[in-house]
């Protein structure tokens, strides 16, 4: 569902991507991994269509700039940027419209629910917290009931009932086929689910691992560590 | 070596190589430093003299008109959340570190200073209208940044003191409000008995100046009366002025230092509010709507439209959430209100009227336009994500800036056509070039991003607009010129015609070249400097 292939991404001399080749298949859950400046919010932005770059990205078989692969995708950017003269309803009724999706009314109320913000639906963007914003961004990006959903940094801000609920609502999407790639630090929050992990480190995907790959007594910490650090250390995270 | 010390000497040494490491900066930096000299060079062959020469009174008045701005910016500051005088560095690293405070506000102050003389570069590239006009050298004009420089120092500290004063009490806000209206209460009352006097708006402003009660004005006359007493040749008063402004700055320092060390709570808020509006702006959030502490009605609520025009019944919704004039903001007013009384002003000097107002529209466009609601989009993802064409989406995200453009266009040209008593086919031409000139800039806009992906710094992005707009519209201007002194009678007419259709066809060429700057191009990001 996504494909990159042989993607660089430079910014003048500096690659900030290096001929990365990564797939996710539906039903699937692909974890990108790596420390600060690896490259990994690029790679996302690159196959959401935020960033020019060289080589090639699909959505659904189709090129991530077009319509139809738009039409696929959803996207929860690392920082959550609203409208502040918008209501959090607005956001849904503006992604739906623009979108041109039926019927969504009744999604749009469950998501809002989901993600306890639906006594805050007359709140301006520009009135809500950090968490709550990201929230919204979350609802917005599954309103569409995109088949490939990518999330960077999506845990980040969330309280303890959001990070919950944005686990369980990852494990659902995975379940019913979506296609779902994760850029994460919090390496512990996504050990339940994960089908795949990339490890990235400066700029090129050092390891993919399956989670067939890696032993019962190992975990995704201890995996990530012996990879960017050259030694095995316990899950410290 | 004391840490402060060392602190402003490496950051100032760093600066001036991360320079030497960017060589579009450093070519930006020659570039204005020749401008300079070239403005100098040109100072020596513009001086006028004689009866040419304007009263160095009206100078004083600029300069005060000028500083009066920045004096109520300042007390505004002072009343909400203080001046910015530290960086988050300096409250994570410094407020802790076992240094003196009131070395810390020392250097606070100092760093103040700095970001006052960058304020004021601008007054360099004004000597060879300080020249040309009052028939001052150049060196007046180091004089005018100096004065600039003290006055904008001392008006942060007062900011800072009232903030220290009147946090979280609105009785002495309200005290400190009469007592900013007093300070100005002698000018106002001399400028409205002198206009009563002389029934003649110029000569009251005139005499109001150069009577003692302007230069005594606290701060703003202070500033303004030093630089016209040094160039008058009455240096001691001239340095009695500056003095003044010296005293007071160190006696306020003293008194912040002296009677509250424990300060740092008073300047954290404005950091931490000018730390996350940096910090916004490197994320997306580039709308200042979202920093606005203005207590918003929710009247209306729901979006319009289907596919890619609800990016226009979005930007309608919010448009009139943020001010109930909806796509007309306050700079539609301010325009609209100026150019009316700009009209009245050249009304009396005969000639083509229209075309000066046209002019000064056409400059004031060339920064107003980058306001749009269609070109903040580009900074958030949401335009990129939506499945419709680009070409959709960037029609109809400009829809706003289109309709505020033509509606702005007819209520100036219909009311400037009338008091010019111009006629209705140069009036429209003249509406016709202000609009096309509009969508041209708008093009330009596109183009400057789809070329730099706005990987620049915003100086350098504003410095490469400028010089694309210029080197566009010269071919244009060039030809409706040519154009205009060839022909007779209809001459000015056909020439503006040239010039709309020069406009309309660069603004196409600019539009067609900045195709696909929704997927060829990198998501913007503000620029942020610190």
């Amino acid at each position: 569902m996504i494909d990159v292939l042989d993607m660089t991404k430079k910014y003048g001399k500096f690659t900030a991507n290096d001929s990365l080749t990564l797939s996710v298949d539906k039903g699937e859950l692909a974890i990108l991994l790596g420390p600060n400046g690896a490259g990994k919010s690029t790679l996302i932005k690159s196959v959401c269509g935020l960033l020019r770059f060289q080589g090639e990205i699909k959505i659904g078989r189709h090129a991530n700039h077009t319509v139809e692969a738009k039409r696929l995708l959803g996207y929860v950017p690392e920082f959550p940027v609203l409208y502040p003269m918008l209501t959090v309803a607005e956001h849904l009724e503006f992604i739906a419209k623009a979108y041109r999706l039926d019927h969504w009314e009744k999604r749009a109320e469950e998501l809002l629910a989901r993600f306890e913000l639906d006594d805050k639906k007359k709140k301006l963007g520009k009135e809500l917290s950090k968490g709550m914003q990201q929230k919204v961004s979350v609802c917005c990006a599954l309103l569409p009931q995109p088949q490939a959903v990518i999330f960077d940094e999506p845990l980040v801000g969330l309280d303890p009932h959001g990070i919950r609920e944005l686990k369980g609502v990852i494990a659902e999407l995975r379940d019913s086929g979506c296609a779902l790639l994760v850029s994460t630090h919090m390496i512990e929050s996504m050990e339940e689910n994960w089908d795949v992990t990339y490890i990235m480190v400066s700029g090129r995907i050092e390891r993919v691992c399956r989670r067939a790959d890696i032993g019962a007594d190992q975990s995704l910490a201890d995996l990530y560590f012996s990879i960017t650090e050259g030694k095995e250390k316990g899950a410290i995270l | 070596m004391n840490s402060l010390i060392f602190l402003l000497v490496r950051s100032g040494i760093n600066s001036f190589l991360e320079l030497l490491r960017k060589p579009a900066k450093l070519v930006l930096w020659l570039f204005l430093v020749s401008l300079l000299i070239g403005l100098f060079v040109l100072t020596l062959f513009t001086q006028k003299s004689g009866d040419a020469i304007a009263d160095i009174v009206w100078l004083k008045g600029a300069l005060m008109l000028l500083l009066l701005i920045f004096a109520v910016i300042s007390v505004q500051k002072g009343l909400s959340n203080g001046d910015v005088i530290f960086d988050m560095n300096d409250v994570n690293l410094l407020f802790v570190s076992p240094v003196s405070s009131r070395k810390i506000l020392m250097y606070g102050i100092l760093r103040m200073a700095k970001m006052a003389l960058l304020a004021g570069f601008f007054i360099l590239f004004q000597s060879n209208s300080l020249s040309s006009n009052f028939g001052v050298g150049f060196w007046a004009v180091f004089l005018v940044l100096l004065a600039f420089v003290l006055a904008v120092s001392l008006l942060q500290i007062v900011s800072l003191l009232i903030y220290s004063l009147s946090n979280g009490k609105p009785k002495r806000k309200r005290k400190v409000r009469i007592l900013t209206s007093i300070v100005l209460l002698p000018l106002a009352v001399s400028l409205a008995v002198a206009l009563v006097r002389t029934g003649d708006p110029l000569l009251a402003a005139e005499n109001t100046l150069k009577a003692p009660v302007a230069s005594w004005t606290p701060v703003v006359g202070w500033a303004a009366e030093g630089v016209v007493s040094i160039i008058s040749g009455n240096t001691g008063t001239g340095l009695m002025f500056f003095g003044l402004i010296l005293i007071t700055g160190a006696l306020l320092i003293l008194y912040i230092a002296f009677s509250n060390p424990d300060y740092y709570e008073d300047v954290l808020v404005a950091t931490e509010t000018t730390f996350e509006k940096k910090r916004g702006l490197s994320e997306g959030q580039i709308n200042a709507e979202a920093r606005s502490g203005k207590k918003v009605k929710i009247a209306g609520m729901g979006i319009g439209g289907l596919g890619a025009n609800t990016i226009f019944y979005k930007h309608w919704r919010e448009a009139f959430r943020a001010g109930t004039l909806g796509f007309w903001g306050m700079s539609s007013i301010f325009t609209v209100c100026g150019a009316i009384l700009m009209s009245l002003f050249v009304r009396k000097s005969g000639g083509n009227g229209i075309l000066v107002l046209l002019q000064t529209l056409m400059w004031l466009q060339v920064f107003l336009i980058g306001t749009g609601r269609g070109l903040k989009e580009l900074y958030m993802h949401y335009i990129y994500l939506i499945p419709e064409s680009s070409f959709r989406k960037i029609l109809w995200s400009n829809f706003e800036i289109a309709f505020k453009v033509l509606t702005e266009s007819i209520v100036i040209f219909l009311a400037a056509g009338l008091i010019l008593k111009a006629s209705f086919v140069m009036t429209l031409a003249s509406a016709a070039v202000y609009v096309l000139f509009s969508f041209l800039l708008l093009g330009i806009n596109y183009l400057s991003l789809r070329w730099t992906g706005a990987d620049i710094s915003n100086g350098l992005m504003v410095f490469l607009y400028m010089i694309a707009v210029f080197l566009i519209m010269l071919p244009g201007l060039a030809a409706a010129i040519v154009i205009g002194t060839m022909v007779e009678g209809i001459g000015v007419l056909l020439g503006l015609t040239v010039l709309a259709l020069w406009e309309w066809g660069a603004g196409m060429g600019c539009f067609w070249l900045s195709k696909g700057v929704l997927h060829r191009c990198d998501i913007p990001v503000m620029k942020t400097v610190k």
